[in-house]
């Protein structure tokens, strides 16, 4: 059993017949780091919110469980979201924007204590100082009295990450915790996370679009897009033996030599077929239905028709 | 001779007791047809630097020479004006979105004494086909086209009046990594057909390697490095160049790099340390570092360091 299990989610605008998250899979283990990976608009933000039960007005989860430890996170009988923040936490983009600019943050990271840990005010005060200093973050009783905006890009993602582990989670989320942040502090931010999953057990969903930071930081990897999972499978077969086309696409923009003048495209979520058909150089008839995630090699998934087309002239 | 020749410029906000310095003296030349890598963390200057050059603003020393002829104050002349252009971070907000593509492009060419509107209209054609957009594009708006689009259409603006030198701001750091690729490979296909030189200002090292000839590396409004390209990738002598490139993430599995990171934060401009502004967080910081100002020495034919430790070594 996985500490954090996806199943079949599906998410989508009310009222519209597009799903902007279609049948997404996946599983993180406890002290495991697990890459989503896509690029804009492929829906791993979204994923991360259904999680969280943050989804937005409009839109809805329509199928799909979420299990942590192995019980459902939404209560069938209402339909609501019960989580707290004892079990996942999540750590946003822009640091800055996510805390609260007119609290201290010490006073930010007490009251999560208070609430979530139902500690005393005085109780609270003191563990906020003793997580801001476990962050790195010299001279912590002084930063705990200051402003988010009287801190540095970096300090303010370490008083979030600070935050989110003051709650003891067994589930971290982290959207692109350094996409907002100058390397040599996503640098730093990378090894404070490492850290805190080894010493801590915990498991992360690190959702971010630069494969240079999933090679760095991941177990394991999920490419998205267009809401759909494409790949999947440990960190070596994707890098290695990358196999869907969308895959294979994403790490030749990287570093192969691409031709300028091929358009680029948005991912079309009116699409029936494959989400990436559109766009796929090797894209055929077959194309215009769904793709079902076959595992092409042990604990490696991908979702293209073409690998049951290799099978059988493998076969044959 | 050089195309472009910064020597000594300097760029202070504000005034009195409040004083930021934001570009402390940098000399910089660019040759006709080449392309600069400026880069740096966010705060070290670079985009002011780049806002100097192209006369967005007004340096508060120092001079800039183009084509061997100082523009002491002249940067505002038309004819300088046609010679260096810009491309932003941004290009839906560059963009006017109430103009159709086809006026934005004209428009730089109606700000100039030239051409008549037959010759305009052939021109936005042929710039429009440069950057592999076709004449459907014409009438539409900014908000009809992708990022990737937008950015193509302000990358052709600036080649309406045929610069000789482009200050491309973060051109690519809002856009996705597949669509990134694209704009590099158009930009360097353009550069072949046009000889313009190009100032590519990035904190994204992985791509100033893909089109930089040489590089010029910004620590707190001063260059601390320069080299080619490769001497700057392969042979790094700054000890914040070599964290700089230690911290980027590798996408290499095989041969993962000892990161070397770095103590502590930036401090601020607004109140720089006396003597060498890397000193809190420098490796091999001695006491010289702590009084004196290093400069630019040259250690190769097209190498420069700004370190007592790598120009004079470590007094033991």
């Amino acid at each position: 059993m996985s500490l954090l299990e996806v199943n079949g989610l599906t998410v989508g605008i009310e009222r519209s017949p597009e799903a902007l998250l279609r049948d997404v899979d996946f599983t993180v283990e406890a002290g495991e780091v697990m890459g989503l990976v896509g690029e804009s608009g492929s829906g791993k933000t979204m994923a991360s919110l259904a999680i969280m039960g943050l989804l937005p007005v409009g839109i809805e989860q329509r199928e799909g469980t979420i299990r942590l430890g192995g019980q459902n996170l939404v209560d069938d009988s209402t339909g609501t979201v019960k989580r707290t923040a004892s079990e996942m936490t999540m750590i946003f983009q822009d640091p800055r924007s996510a805390l609260n600019p007119t609290m201290r943050v010490g006073h930010q990271i007490g009251r999560v204590l208070q609430i979530n840990r139902k500690m005393k005010r005085g109780e609270a005060r003191t563990l906020a100082v003793e997580m801001l200093s476990r962050v790195g973050i010299a001279g912590a009783a002084q930063v705990a009295r200051a402003y988010p905006h009287q801190l540095s890009g970096g300090m303010c993602q370490r008083v979030m990450i600070g935050m989110a582990l003051a709650c003891k989670p067994q589930i971290l989320i982290a959207d692109e915790p350094t996409t907002a942040l100058d390397v040599t502090i996503q640098a730093q931010i990378f090894d404070l996370i490492n850290d805190l999953v080894d010493e801590t057990g915990c498991g992360v969903l690190f959702i971010t679009h630069d494969l240079g930071a999933v090679a760095e930081m991941c177990d394991r990897v999920t490419v998205l897009y267009g809401g759909q999972v494409m790949e999947a499978g440990g960190l070596r077969d994707i890098f290695t033996r990358p196999r869907h086309p969308y895959t294979r696409f994403l790490f030749d923009a990287v570093d192969r030599e691409v031709d300028p003048n091929v358009s680029e495209k948005d991912a079309n979520f009116a699409l029936k077929g494959c989400r990436f058909g559109h766009r796929c150089p090797q894209a055929f008839a077959a194309c215009s239905e769904i793709p079902p995630l076959t595992e092409v090699e042990p604990g490696h998934f991908s979702a293209c028709f073409l690998h049951e087309m290799e099978a059988r002239v493998g076969s044959a | 001779m050089a195309l472009l020749e910064v020597r000594e410029v300097r760029k202070t906000f504000g005034h009195g007791g409040a004083e930021v310095p934001a570009v402390r003296g940098v000399n910089l030349e660019i040759d006709h047809g080449e392309t600069l890598g400026l880069v740096g963390e966010s705060g070290c200057g670079k985009t002011t630097l780049g806002r100097v050059i192209v006369g967005l603003e007004e340096a508060t020393a120092g001079e800039i020479a183009f084509d061997g002829e100082v523009l002491d104050g002249k940067l505002s002349r038309p004819e300088y004006r046609r010679l260096v252009q810009m491309v932003f971070q941004h290009p839906a907000q560059s963009l006017n979105r109430r103009m159709r593509i086809a006026t934005t492009l004209a428009e730089p060419l109606r700000l100039l004494p030239t051409a008549t509107s037959s010759e305009v209209a052939a021109k936005v054609n042929e710039a429009l086909r440069l950057v592999g957009l076709g004449p459907d594009y014409l009438g539409r708006k900014p908000r009809q086209l992708s990022g990737g689009q937008q950015q193509r259409v302000a990358i052709a603006r600036a080649l309406m009046p045929n610069p000789e030198l482009v200050v491309l701001d973060e051109p690519t750091s809002s856009l996705d990594q597949s669509v990134r690729g694209r704009i590099i490979a158009l930009l360097r296909s353009i550069q072949r057909d046009r000889n313009v030189a190009y100032l590519f200002i990035s904190h994204d090292l992985s791509t100033v390697r893909r089109i930089a000839d040489r590089v010029a590396v910004m620590y707190l409004g001063r260059v601390v490095e320069t080299a080619t390209c490769q001497e700057i990738f392969e042979n790094p002598q700054h000890p914040y160049t070599q964290a700089l490139l230690s911290a980027v993430p590798s996408l290499d599995l095989d041969n993962r790099r000892e990161r070397i990171i770095l103590e502590g934060e930036t401090p601020s401009p607004a109140t720089l340390p006396v003597g060498c502004s890397f000193q809190n967080r420098c490796p091999l910081v001695h006491d010289r570092c702590r009084r004196e100002q290093p400069s630019l020495v040259a250690i190769g034919d097209t190498h420069s360091v700004e370190c007592f430790a790598v120009t004079d070594g470590t007094p033991s």
